[in-house]
């Protein structure tokens, strides 16, 4: 088991930049995802980490080994792609033994492994089958055993629920993460979806257009967004627009439609201007519960109500700025129509300011 | 009643002409090949096997078939070996060269023959290495006409052919030679099967080019049965013709029938 560390890693093709220096630390067992749209370069980033993709600028440690100069088979890793790549002219077993072969380890051993293997996935018996005869899940099991059986230092995982359906996605998720805890093994999960990202990892690293904007903890990443692409690709949010009354250590004063408020802060925002106040639909409050909390209460007029079972969704409207308010589908609630006005509110703490722009 | 056609009418009369005109000579040369008569002609005035038999002791038929045979066979394996390491390099490189290089490489069948013939026996004498009228010269030039078939076919299945296939075999231990030979070659196998029927077929009955670069002791059975319709009109010719036929129908099915054998075998 091995820890990875990125240095400075840069990928350009002619003149875009693929990757633009990345530094990231991934410790000895931890499960870190790489998040963002496509095109982010989480791909390449990966790509790069497995020695099939030659970084112009910046260096790749694994387990304190400098492999940015060697081949992909000279590192020691496992990939599972989102295809998985499962060799088609052998059956389950074969394709479990080709790591195995090229070890030159004895058809004994060969044979113990590739059992023990795919008893360990839960594929037991399903050796003689191809490629063909088995299903998205039952491939993405047999590239994972085909992978781990040869003990790597790192796992890779480029993007592989994403074939899959909804359903067996969710089986998967949690069967990937046992499995990798069990090992514990360090992990770098490329992915595009939010939901993987916040239940399956240790840290995450959002990506946008080569760069890592924020590397932290899911809650981290969730509840302290750094930027306003983390905000608006992790969950969702409201965006408004605030003037900058007074800014702490950590803390800012806001004001928004007359109203003064508070709001956490992370970065440098100019007192004075604009800023963006950032929060989470399930964290504004509505009528009788916004005060009871003590908070600043706004007047906001109801623009229609979505019913969504478990939960109801209403947009609102605060001195001209549209924002959206979720709360529990609860009998001793109130409710509100369309055109009624509501106070709301929310707790300081649940509010982040961020720089405009 | 009965499921709607897929087929138009007008295609599947146009096709049925199409087939007649195709099969309507091949029969005719079949038929004057058991002819008993003396002279080529159609309809035979006879049927018998005396032809047949003249083109196993025949002086210049029988050599000329094996001389054509095995000479399609060296341009095969020639041709096919080139042929795939060409198309690996036509697929994968990003080099500049690549779209020129592929030219290149398709002009021999775009060219007519008769002039790539005189330019390959203008070029041997020029560089005087003994490959005028030859048999290495003769293969060159085979080759030449062949190879652009393998490589249509292998490119075509090494653009299906899933590369995080090959990457996957290189993440687990493999170097760039193993992981070709083991994952990538046995999966584009019926690209290159179906690139060496078209080499052999192609070889065994080429012309033009083999007009230029062949001698009477190098006859090639396409040449022979030229040769000897220009001066006498002998059944034998048509004779040579059954085999040429027999032998490029039976090895395509073979070939056709082994690639999907194994498909068949890796089915269960």
């Amino acid at each position: 088991m091995s820890d990875i560390r990125l240095e400075n890693l840069t990928k350009t093709y002619g003149h875009t930049h693929a990757v633009e220096a990345v530094t990231l630390k991934i410790e000895e067992g931890e499960f870190y995802a790489l998040l963002g749209p496509s095109g982010c370069g989480k791909s390449t980033t990966l790509r790069m980490v497995a020695g099939f993709v030659m970084p112009s600028m910046g260096r790749i440690w694994i387990g304190g080994q400098d492999v940015t100069p060697l081949p992909p088979e000279k590192r020691d890793i496992g990939i599972v792609f989102q295809n998985y790549a499962i060799f088609p002219h052998m059956n389950v077993a074969e394709n479990i033994a080709f790591g195995l072969k090229l070890r030159k380890q004895s058809r004994a051993q060969i044979e113990t492994s590739v059992k023990a293997a795919l008893d360990q996935v839960g594929l037991t018996g399903f050796g003689d089958r191809y490629q063909r005869n088995l299903s998205g899940g039952q491939q993405q099991r047999v590239a994972l055993a085909r992978v781990l059986v040869t003990k790597p230092r790192i796992l890779l995982l480029d993007e592989p629920l994403s074939a899959l359906d909804k359903a067996l996605r969710e089986e998967m998720k949690f069967w990937i993460k046992n499995l990798q805890q069990e090992l514990g093994i360090t992990t770098i999960y490329v992915t595009h979806d939010q939901d993987e990202a916040l239940t399956m990892s240790d840290r995450i690293g959002v990506m946008r257009a080569g760069h890592v904007e924020q590397s932290g903890t899911p809650r981290e990443i969730y509840e302290e967004p750094a930027t306003l692409f983390v905000t608006s690709f992790i969950g969702q949010s409201n965006v408004l627009d605030v003037t900058c009354l007074e800014a702490g250590e950590g803390r800012a004063t806001v004001r928004l439609a007359d109203t003064v408020l508070k709001a956490g802060l992370r970065h440098r925002v100019p007192v004075g201007a604009g800023a963006k106040l950032v929060i989470r639909p399930e964290n504004v409050l509505m009528g009788a519960e916004a005060e009871a909390t003590g908070v600043p209460l706004l007047e906001a007029r109801v623009l229609g109500e979505t019913y969504q079972g478990a939960m109801l969704r209403y947009r609102l409207d605060v001195a001209g700025q549209e924002l959206v308010a979720e709360r529990q589908n609860q009998m001793h609630l109130a409710c509100w129509e369309p055109g009624a006005t509501v106070k709301i509110g929310w707790t300081p703490e649940r509010a982040r300011l961020l720089p405009a722009g | 009643m009965s499921d709607v056609k897929p087929i138009p009418l007008t295609f599947r009369i146009i096709a049925g002409i199409a087939l007649l005109v195709l099969l309507v000579p091949v029969s005719i040369v079949v038929m004057a090949g058991f002819n008993s008569g003396e002279f080529l002609r159609f309809p035979p005035d006879g049927l018998s096997l005396r032809w047949i038999k003249e083109f196993f002791v025949s002086q210049t038929f029988l050599p000329a078939f094996k001389m054509s045979f095995g000479l399609a066979l060296a341009t095969t394996f020639v041709s096919t070996v080139l042929g795939t390491l060409a198309s690996v390099f036509l697929t994968r490189s990003t080099s500049r060269w690549r779209e020129m290089l592929r030219a290149l490489f398709i002009m021999p069948v775009i060219l007519p023959g008769v002039v790539l013939g005189l330019a390959l026996y203008v070029f041997y004498i020029w560089t005087d290495l003994g490959l005028a009228r030859s048999l290495p010269g003769l293969l060159i030039g085979h080759v030449l006409v062949t190879m652009p078939f393998v490589i249509a076919t292998v490119t075509a299945s090494l653009v299906d052919f899933d590369l995080s296939i090959e990457e996957a075999a290189r993440a687990l231990g493999a170097s760039p030679l193993q992981a070709f030979m083991k994952v990538t070659l046995p999966n584009i196998t019926p690209g290159i099967m179906a690139g060496t029927i078209f080499a052999f077929i192609v070889s065994f009955g080429q012309f033009e080019l083999t007009l230029f670069l062949s001698t009477p002791d190098l006859q090639t059975l396409p040449i022979a049965i030229y040769t000897s319709l220009r001066y006498a009109f002998e059944p034998t010719a048509a004779a040579a013709g059954i085999f040429a036929i027999f032998l490029v129908t039976v090895s395509t099915l073979l070939t056709s029938r082994l690639v999907n054998l194994k498909k068949l075998l890796r089915r269960h």
